[in-house]
């Protein structure tokens, strides 16, 4: 489970009109798309929102990767689902499942576009420190190594007759131990090591740094910028002005 | 025993990385898997105690699907050693990492004790009971991740590149204790890229490329031919290349030697003559 999780955030290279926007673009892109998420808390204006904000995964043709993501929160979207049925009902329970799976969506759309080192070059023209932004687009690179080395480690612990699901709860919780040390331990080793070899090649010699590519938006990322925005105002006009028409107030009859 | 019967794998990610391989490891037999990287080699043993499942075709362990059972259930008779021993070692002393196993598959106190004392003693590390795995040096955390799949006494232990960052002494231990289990009528199965460990200690050589066995014999069958060699991109042991040589000035000298101690002799015979 863990390995599809993780993996569906990394980014794979495709030549689409997606991939080849700005990365403050999609930047904006996610958040605008969260904000409307926020603003409501029914079923069919986020169901609408949640069409809207699968267009830039249509248009990325990365539906598989996203499914993928979507495949490994599925638990987490179980648990939403049962807790807010308790608790409230049903209907908003639903609600929530789908806001959450408008703000994955949203940030897969990013994270599965862009480049890491396109986002910190993103960051860096944002007027972010270098270190910050060299020490994000690290960690974002080493996420997928680290899902592996999960994978590793819990098939070596397996191996040695580790059960996950056996026990009830605190058995379970105890049941992780084994793997979080290993994985902890390993990280921190590396940190060291990268540490070292950062500055074996003189990491932070030099207090100004220059680039050799500059990002620069295009006309395409105006007209998605537009288009975003446009987007974002017309949802906030509903929300506040317009009340909304009675069959998107719709629920299931309970 | 274990058969694999025409096993295709595919990983997530589309990798193809076994193209119908057909195996039969019998019981007492020490098999070195070799090949290039990529080969298929590690997937291959993964299949052995059922962390990964066939994607076509079957693996059998002692007549046991292993599609049909767990591998926690296959622990007790097929021990995996990683490669990477820090990807396993978290206890806060060798000796509960030893037991850690032991108490997972269900063993007494009584025979947890015994063979926490038998394994720490068989590989040398019972000074060590009470030292953290995680402060030991990197040979020596080998031979900790070794003792913790040893314990439980599996009728197949598998170790993954078990010589790497281990120094000629500790190689050589580390040989000799493996044919000691195999000796004890037990299977002892290697992934390694070292020829002149696999042609020590190993009878059989299991040659892998792309996915697919290549070659399956004796050493001195397999690590002597220049094709397969060339094919796995492997390099011939010394001992080989020596006999090559010498093969090339002197009539019927044999070519195929592996063994130091078969090349000596040989060259004392023909000085004797």
């Amino acid at each position: 489970m863990s390995y599809t999780m993780f993996s569906a955030f990394e980014f794979k290279r495709k030549d689409t009109y997606i991939h080849k926007l700005d990365p403050r673009t999609k930047m904006f892109m996610t958040i605008v798309f969260m904000t409307v998420a926020l603003l409501f808390t029914t079923i069919i204006p986020l169901l609408i929102t949640f069409i809207i904000t699968l267009i830039p995964i249509l248009l990325a043709k990365s539906v598989e990767e996203w499914l993928n993501s979507l495949k490994g929160t599925t638990i987490l979207l179980v648990f939403i689902l049962v807790i807010n049925s308790f608790i409230r009902d049903l209907n908003f329970a639903l609600a929530m499942i789908l806001r959450l799976i408008v703000l994955i969506t949203a940030f897969s759309a990013f994270f599965l576009t862009t480049h890491p080192d396109d986002l910190a070059q993103a960051l860096i023209q944002m007027k972010v420190p270098f270190d910050f932004a060299f020490a994000l687009s690290m960690a974002t690179r080493y996420v997928p190594t680290l899902a592996r080395e999960a994978q590793t480690i819990m098939d070596a612990q397996m191996s040695r007759g580790l059960e996950l699901q056996k026990g009830g709860l605190t058995q379970k919780i105890r049941n992780l131990i084994p793997l979080i040390i290993p994985l902890i331990v390993n990280s921190v080793r590396r940190a060291l090591s990268i540490a070292e070899s950062l500055e074996s090649r003189a990491f932070g010699a030099i207090k100004k740094r220059t680039y050799l590519y500059q990002l620069k938006l295009k006309k395409n990322d105006f007209i998605f910028i537009i288009f975003l925005t446009l987007y974002l105002l017309l949802m906030i006009y509903i929300k506040i002005y317009s009340p909304l028409a009675s069959w998107m107030e719709w629920k299931f009859p309970l | 025993m274990i058969e694999v019967i025409n096993v295709w794998f595919t990983y997530p990610n589309g990798t193809i990385a076994l193209r119908g391989i057909s195996l039969r490891i019998r019981d007492g037999e020490s098999v070195a898997i070799m090949g290039e990287n990529g080969a298929g080699k590690t997937t291959l043993v993964k299949h052995f105690n059922g962390l990964l499942k066939p994607e076509k075709g079957v693996v059998l362990v002692d007549g046991i699907n292993t599609k049909e059972t767990s591998v926690a259930k296959l622990a007790r008779k097929v021990g995996l050693v990683f490669q990477n021993s820090d990807h396993q070692l978290f206890s806060t002393t060798v000796e509960d990492e030893v037991k850690f196993a032991l108490k997972n598959l269900g063993f007494s106190s009584e025979e947890i004790k015994e063979r926490v004392d038998w394994v720490l003693k068989f590989l040398d590390l019972e000074r060590y009971r009470e030292r953290s795995p995680l402060s030991l040096s990197g040979g020596e955390r080998k031979r900790v991740a070794l003792a913790s799949v040893l314990c439980v006494k599996p009728k197949i232990l598998i170790l993954d590149e078990p010589t790497i960052g281990q120094d000629a002494r500790q190689k050589r231990k580390l040989g000799e204790l493996l044919k000691k289990y195999q000796e004890e009528k037990n299977t002892v199965i290697v992934v390694t890229h070292d020829v002149e460990f696999a042609s020590k200690y190993f009878n059989r050589i299991v040659v892998m490329a792309r996915g697919k066995i290549i070659a399956d014999g004796p050493p001195n069958k397999v690590l002597t031919n220049p094709t397969i060699l060339e094919e796995s991109s492997l390099s011939p042991p010394q001992v080989t290349v020596l006999s090559r040589e010498i093969a090339k000035k002197i009539n019927n000298f044999p070519k195929d030697i592996v063994l130091f101690g078969e090349l000596l002799n040989e060259i004392i015979a023909r000085i004797r003559r």
